[in-house]
């Protein structure tokens, strides 16, 4: 259906949506001057995706540094997973991190706390 | 509120309908009376229910704003906890940073960058208090030939003995800083000339006391060294100059000294 794609800068994360491959993706640093206009978007695509589609979501991320907002983002995107899984909606997140930089993966353990619906967080090797 | 005896409604409907007293001069009010009292107590029933929703309905919206603030309340504290670790995260590459920009990467000593900032300190402070420091520039002899002969490797590693030793010898608040490729700055601050001199003679044995054993040969390290005061009213790069003086002057004289300004 729609899919959507927000090239990344700076201060932040390259951002796109897949509609038929039911596949969200952000990776990079995120520290936007207004999140609620980037992350708006986002968070639409996925309640509609989640209100209309039937097949699975998967949340694809490299993020790195995440300012306040983002976090916030970050967390009501994860709040909308966790009551399409409550009501039966198949959804993943993948939250991949470079094996040196150990304290992305202690970061994402602190998002994964508290929700239910499967979260990988997978150590890459990168150059 | 008084409840009536149970038969008494059946006893009136029954009154009511029998055609028996159909032509009562009682039986038209009575009739509307029943009608009245049946239309009141319809009323209070519904009033009685609007009420009890109305009541449930508060306290479900109760309920649920409580639940709702409970977990806003869940959502922010966990927010704030991971925002600070991506802060502490970024302080500590911060501090990385800090070191990277004012430490040599070979040695950990200051490098030139931060020995300049603490010689501005000290040359501040100096003019301001009247308390004088001491520089000593310390250059290793023949070091081009340890390079040229047993290679860049070895010569890395007899710098970093070299720096390590010289810090070893120095006090708490005195500046070990590598100035350039074997050339190193000590500063040694609220130090007069003559315990200076003691400080850095003794260093400069304890480098040619260094042993080296390379490829089988032992190898022997002496370095140069030239010493100056800093002079109250001086810059500090008056005092660098007379120290490198003194420390050319030791070269000329054959190295492997300590000669002061």
């Amino acid at each position: 259906m729609n899919d959507f794609s927000i090239p990344g800068s700076q201060s932040t994360p390259a951002i796109a949506g897949n509609w038929a491959e039911g596949v969200l993706s952000m990776q990079g640093d995120s520290y936007p001057e207004n999140s609620f206009e980037l992350f708006g978007p986002v968070l639409n695509w996925t309640q509609s995706f989640l209100g209309q589609a039937e097949h699975p979501l998967r949340l694809e991320l490299k993020l790195l540094y995440l300012n306040t907002s983002s976090v916030k983002a970050i967390m009501d995107l994860f709040d909308l997973l966790e009551e399409a899984h409550r009501g039966g909606h198949q959804v993943a997140v993948n939250w991949y991190y470079d094996r040196r930089n150990e304290r992305v993966a202690q970061l994402a353990a602190e998002f994964k706390e508290d929700f239910t619906f499967a979260f990988a967080i997978i150590g890459e090797d990168y150059e | 509120m008084k409840t009536r005896p149970p038969q008494l409604d059946q006893r009136i409907e029954d009154l009511l309908a029998d055609p028996a007293h159909a032509e009562n001069a009682l039986h038209a009010p009575l009739q509307e009376l029943w009608q009245l009292h049946r239309d009141h107590l319809s009323r209070l029933d519904r009033i009685t229910h609007l009420s009890d929703s109305f009541q449930s309905m508060v306290r479900d919206r109760e309920l649920s704003l409580t639940e709702r603030f409970d977990k806003q309340l869940r959502q922010l504290q966990k927010i704030a906890r991971i925002s600070d670790r991506y802060q502490e995260m970024l302080r500590d590459i911060n501090d990385a940073l800090k070191e990277a920009s004012t430490h040599d990467a070979l040695t950990g000593l200051a490098n030139r960058r931060l020995i300049m900032d603490r010689l501005r300190e000290e040359a501040d402070r100096s003019s301001r208090l009247g308390q004088s420091f001491v520089l000593a520039m310390v250059d290793v002899d023949y070091f081009k030939r340890i390079n040229d002969t047993l290679g860049h490797d070895v010569g890395d590693r007899v710098l970093v003995a070299i720096s390590r030793s010289m810090q070893a010898g120095l006090r708490e608040y005195d500046l070990c800083g590598r100035w350039g490729g074997e050339e190193f700055l000590l500063l040694l601050p609220q130090t007069e000339m003559e315990d200076a001199m003691s400080v850095v003679s003794r260093i400069h044995e304890a480098i040619r006391e260094l042993r080296f054993a390379e490829d089988g040969a032992d190898l022997t390290i002496t370095a140069s060294m030239g010493v100056a005061g800093h002079k109250t009213g001086d810059s500090y790069a008056q005092t660098l100059k007379r120290a490198d003086d003194a420390l050319l002057e030791a070269k000329r004289q054959g190295k492997d000294c300590v000669l002061s300004a």
